[in-house]
């Protein structure tokens, strides 16, 4: 009841979002409908029917995909603070999303069923004379349990991984690192070794602390300081006039508090740390001691470490670069091999595709399903790169945005960008191969109806990704406006993002799609 | 019209604010900022510092009122000016370090001078400098993700210093900190605004924070006070009558 209040309750474009989804699952209904039908009408052809029923998992596997996005992005099953305190947890709000998405897809189910009735002509009468009277078998009687089992599997699918994919997840503690076995007997690695040639690597020396800053507070901070008021920092802390504290816990080798001038002296030494210790020091009101707010370096820190020792335990994987660039190149490479290998050898067995999409051997599938594979696990580490190429080379401020958006946002908008590169090049070569050959019937409604709608979904899916990264950086561009950042700079950084990521992944699409058509067009 | 006295920087006349659902903001505040002071807002929660902060920063329009900064009428801007008086002359910080995630910490730093256009060289000096003045300056390279909170607090602090606004807004700048880490952010800030001549509206609702400045103005329920004086704490009278021990 509450998943419906919530449900009703919702902004029209969340409301949109869930009748795309019930748009996808009523036409991923309709061609497994279709399916039965064409079972029904051919009793005798049972593989056939097989393969067309097998060819549906497509729409199904990409409306699923709709549905998970749409969930995720969906402010419903957002956790809230007000609301899990008393007991809507993550846990019902799983629930709920789980229930919303059930929801819309029956919704679409049961529109596909009321369509394929009509279609069949047993509400009222045959509409357009028939013409879909074949391929439903609208001369036979429908057997209801299996139309209901069949208009069952999008409905639950969806939910089901909408529920796996939004389960609670606790994230793990900020201080348990897991542990490093290192060497025998070990229990964990108490520095890090400077190992051969790590001296001399790039970068390695660049980038250390200075010094000063890693010896302790009470120690003058250069070699040479100042030999007159070291802190004259500290002169205008007294917040009105204050006596003077008592002691100086900062350092003993202050000289006496001398009353200056009262202007500020045009260089402040107060790049060190010491200084700073020094400012705290001088408070008067609070005492706080130095060794409260800088702690002194600690004893154990070796002068061979190479590098800072991390005082945090692990950093988050904030910027780390999506790994799959390799395993998708790889893949990518394997599938268009076996593509041209198998258009080679003509003795392989051939399967003619429903609807004539395409007519070619077990083998150029195969390949197809493996570039497929691997443009979508390539895709993250590409959309990865592409930021990393757009903030490089001395970026201003819109580019830099722009790029390192675009690399922490890898992975949520590269998947559904490369399924989206799939799903085109796929389209591209098909059109391609129909062009070429012209035995091979043009594409038959259903067919039709089933690219339309895994196009819709992948696209819709990708539009969904970029709505999430949208809304989970919402809070960071609303400090930025209140910086002061103008808003036509924010958009046209996410319009250098849209351009960036088409003129990259287009070209990359069109000769995915033309390697891949080359072997069956020969 | 009556022309703001020379020697405030900011100035405004009968503030009404009032929010979107109707609530009440502030209702009737003037006040006058001086060049180079430290002017401390103070009053509870809820007391409407926030919203006058927005009001003279021009993040919010004025419903009522006047706000002039340097004899330019702000109450009468477009959002457009207003954004870039914001960008040019002021500088915010948040009771809580809003950083941009994908950025480094010098790079933080750096946005509000790339947002004005310099280049960015020049804004990463000027960035690594800020960040060494507030003790930062050798997790320039971090994410704001593997700091502290006080560290990302003075990364905040440090970028809306680094342009060298010529007024500073300062939210509650150090709500989230415990006391020693307070201490140390007010210090630093405070002693960046007065060796740079950056006027400050610290808003605090702490006594102590209060003190570090150069003059008070006190708030209560959208209205400026002389004295705050809240009903006292009742004492233990009549308690031993509702305990459940008797």
């Amino acid at each position: 009841m509450l998943a419906l209040r919530l449900t009703r309750a919702a902004h029209p474009a969340v409301h949109l979002r869930r009748l795309l989804v019930a748009t996808a699952a009523a036409g991923t209904g309709f061609l497994l409908l279709s399916a039965l039908g064409y079972a029904l009408a051919h009793p005798a052809h049972s593989t056939a029917a097989l393969l067309r029923l097998s060819w549906c998992a497509i729409p199904l596997a990409a409306t699923v995909y709709l549905a998970v996005a749409v969930a995720r992005t969906d402010p419903g099953a957002k956790p809230r603070t007000g609301l899990s305190g008393f007991g809507l947890g993550p846990a019902r709000l799983m629930a709920i999303a789980a229930l919303n998405t059930a929801l819309a897809c029956t919704l679409g189910s049961l529109l596909a069923l009321l369509v394929y009735l009509h279609l069949r002509g047993d509400l009222t009468g045959m509409p357009f004379d028939g013409a879909a009277k074949d391929f439903l078998a609208a001369n036979r009687s429908l057997p209801v349990p299996a139309a209901l089992t069949l208009l069952a599997i999008p409905p639950l699918l969806a939910s089901t991984t909408v529920a796996v994919t939004l389960r609670p997840r606790d994230l793990p503690h900020h201080g348990t690192r897991s542990r490093m076995y290192g060497r025998f007997g070990a229990y964990d690695r108490t520095a890090k070794r400077e190992t051969f040639g790590a001296y001399g690597r790039f970068g390695a020396r660049i980038f250390r602390t200075p010094k000063a800053s890693t010896q302790p507070p009470h120690q003058p901070a250069d070699g040479t300081p100042p030999p007159h008021h070291p802190t004259n920092g500290t002169e205008p802390l007294q917040p009105t006039g204050d006596a003077q504290p008592p002691h100086q816990p900062a350092d003993g080798d202050q000289p006496p508090h001398q009353p200056t001038d009262g202007t500020q002296p045009p260089h402040q030494p107060a790049g060190s740390r010491a200084a700073g210790a020094a400012r705290v020091g001088a408070d008067g009101t609070v005492q706080a001691p130095v060794s409260e707010t800088h702690p002194p370096a600690p004893a154990d820190r070796t002068e061979g470490t190479p590098d800072q020792v991390p005082d945090l335990p692990a950093a988050p994987p904030l910027a780390a670069s999506p790994t799959g660039l390799p395993w998708g190149v790889a893949v990518l490479a394997a599938g268009l091999a076996v593509e041209s290998y198998a258009g080679v050898t003509e003795t392989t067995p051939r399967t003619a595709l429903p609807g004539g999409l395409a007519v070619g051997p077990v083998g150029v599938l195969a390949g197809w399903s493996l570039t497929a594979l691997g443009l979508i696990l390539a895709a993250p580490g590409l959309t990865h790169l592409c930021g990393r190429l757009l903030q490089s080379a001395r970026p201003g401020a819109r580019r830099l945005l722009a790029g390192r958006v675009l690399m922490t946002e890898a992975t949520r908008l590269g998947r559904p960008l490369g399924v989206v590169c799939a799903v085109a090049s796929a389209a591209f070569a098909a059109a391609t191969l129909d062009g070429y050959d012209g035995s091979t019937p043009a594409f038959g409604p259903l067919t039709t109806l089933g690219g339309l709608l895994v196009t819709g979904c992948t696209v819709a899916t990708l539009l969904t990704a970029a709505v999430e990264a949208r809304q989970s950086r919402a809070d960071t561009t609303a400090a930025l406006l209140r910086l002061g950042a103008p808003a036509t700079m924010l958009r046209s950084a996410a319009a250098l993002r849209t351009g960036a990521l088409l003129a990259f992944f287009g070209p990359l699409t069109l000769l995915i799609a033309e390697l891949a058509a080359l072997p069956l067009a020969r | 019209m009556e022309a703001p006295p020379d020697n405030d920087v900011l100035w405004a006349r009968s503030l009404h604010f009032r929010h979107q659902d109707g609530s009440p903001g502030i209702t009737g505040i003037s006040l006058g900022v001086r060049e180079g002071e430290i002017l401390a807002v103070s009053g509870p929660r809820g007391s409407g510092k926030t919203t006058l902060l927005k009001c003279l920063a021009g993040l919010v329009p004025a419903q009522g009122g006047e706000v002039w900064f340097n004899s330019k009428a702000v109450h009468r801007m477009g959002p457009f000016t207003r954004e870039r008086l914001r960008r040019d002359r002021f500088g915010w910080i948040d009771p809580a370090p809003t950083l941009v995630p994908e950025l480094n910490v010098w790079e933080n730093t750096a946005l509000p001078l790339m947002l004005r256009g310099t280049g960015r060289r020049r804004a990463k000096v000027a960035a690594l400098e800020w960040l060494e003045r507030l003790d930062v300056g050798d997790k320039a390279r971090k994410h704001p993700a593997e700091l502290q909170q006080a560290e990302r607090q003075r990364v905040a602090i440090a970028r809306a210093l680094a342009p060298a606004p010529t007024v500073l807004f300062a939210d509650e700048p150090t709500a989230p900190l415990h006391r020693a880490d307070r201490a140390h952010v007010l210090r630093t800030l405070t002693t960046a605004a007065r060796s740079h001549g950056i006027t400050v509206v610290l808003a605090t609702h702490d006594a102590e924070t209060a003190a570090l400045a150069d003059r008070k103005v006190a708030l209560l329920d959208g209205r400026r006070v002389n004295t705050v004086h809240l009903p006292p704490v009742p004492e233990a009278e009549g308690r031993a009558e509702c305990s459940l021990s008797v």
